[in-house]
């Protein structure tokens, strides 16, 4: 088991099992993002917009530091959560999510969506870079390719 | 007798149908899926080659621009290499294969045969113009007509570029029917040998999903136009506001 895998199962309950997709995006313009730590946030779902070429979400987040407001996150691009199981609607306005994400480097709100479980149902992307589809180990996040 | 001979001709001759929907072949392992195949160190680019490729790669900056996260089209021969893991659809024609990359529903049409756009009424652009010939079972492209340009890895090819493509059909030792590329790109202006590419693609078994980038532009900027007209403010957002909104979440 992946350490991914790992860190999603044990945040979101053993019964969540990640969809395990072969896919990336080649486009994004993500070197904002740490794709070697993984976190997970959990709030409630202000905006989700799955589009092309990335998704973006708005989550409302609370934690003892800075209180609760707004943190926006982005996403693979709609084919890919269609392929990895998305459906439409199945994230609403309201919705009480949990998402694991690969943060900012800056260490701001913000972050890169990996996996996420709503209403009982995870969607997973795997461990792989949003620009070139290859699998990202730790180290490898500054690739340029 | 006759008959059987004419039908054993027609079969003969009958080249093959890439028709249908590909993905990135897994059977075996590939080169990089973004880029040129091979280690950049060793294309052979010539002085000016090198100059383009150091100064591309200041001009994306380390936060790694590129084209298609502005919805601009990836181009040939890069739309080859399947960015990204996305599909890709053939449709023959006797006269015309055109291919469409799933990412930004990019085309590019092949014209088989005589009926050809004369080189003067041919404007460049990314995809290129592609004349293409039936060599036995491969068919054999030509492309030019390109608008210089890089692919993902920043490997250039300029307006002077000819690549050479050859297209064909075969099945790997599991019986999964694969379809080959092979590019050689001529430029005597970044290269100074001829580099030649492969890939290789397998039946995909889905469909083809809408994927448009563009329109999202568009959308944002008729809600940005939205929010001013029930704020009763001048609606006078423009597209260069919605970049800035999105630069500004960066």
């Amino acid at each position: 088991m992946s350490n991914i895998l790992k860190k999603v199962a044990v945040t979101m309950g053993a019964s969540a099992l990640l969809t395990w997709g072969t896919i990336a995006t080649a486009h994004h313009s993500a070197a904002q993002f740490d794709f070697s730590q993984r976190v997970t946030i959990e709030g409630i779902v202000k905006k989700w917009n799955v589009v092309n070429p990335h998704t973006s979400a708005i989550i409302e987040i609370t934690d003892e530091k800075r209180g609760t407001r707004d943190a926006e996150y982005e996403g693979h691009s709609a084919s890919h959560f269609y392929r990895a199981g998305y459906t439409r609607d199945m994230v609403k306005p309201g919705d009480k999510i949990a998402i694991l994400i690969a943060p900012r480097h800056d260490g701001e709100d913000g972050g890169f969506i990996q996996a996420f479980t709503v209403n009982g149902k995870t969607v997973g992307f795997g461990n792989l870079s949003p620009e070139t589809g290859r699998r990202l180990d730790s180290s490898a996040e500054s690739s340029s390719e | 007798m006759l008959i059987s001979a004419a039908t054993a001709t027609a079969q003969e001759s009958a080249p093959p149908d890439f028709t249908g929907v590909w993905t990135t072949y897994t059977g075996a392992p590939q080169g990089r899926a973004s880029g040129f195949a091979g280690p950049r160190a060793n294309l052979p680019l010539t002085e000016e080659g090198r100059r383009r490729v150091e100064e591309y790669q200041r001009l994306v900056g380390p936060e790694r621009l590129n084209a298609a996260a502005h919805c601009a089209t990836y181009g040939v021969p890069a739309m080859m290499s399947l960015p990204g893991a996305y599909p890709i659809e053939f449709i023959q024609k006797p006269d015309q294969l055109t291919i469409i990359f799933e990412v930004g529903n990019e085309t590019r049409r092949i014209y088989i045969g005589d009926r050809q756009l004369p080189p003067e009424q041919r404007i460049p652009s990314r995809a290129g113009y592609s004349q293409g010939r039936w060599e036995g079972d491969v068919l054999v492209v030509e492309t030019t007509d390109l608008l210089d340009g890089q692919d993902q890895a920043a490997n250039p090819y300029s307006d002077q570029a000819r690549i050479e493509e050859r297209f064909s059909l075969g099945v790997d030792a599991n019986g999964t029917k694969v379809l080959t590329w092979q590019a050689t790109i001529h430029d005597p202006v970044y290269y100074t040998a001829p580099v030649t590419i492969e890939r290789r693609y397998e039946p995909y078994d889905g469909f083809i999903l809408p994927y448009t980038c563009q329109d999202e532009l568009w959308y944002e900027l008729l809600e940005m136009r939205r929010a001013q007209m029930q704020a009763g403010e001048p609606i006078t957002a423009r597209m260069s506001d919605v970049y800035k909104a999105r630069e500004e979440k960066e």
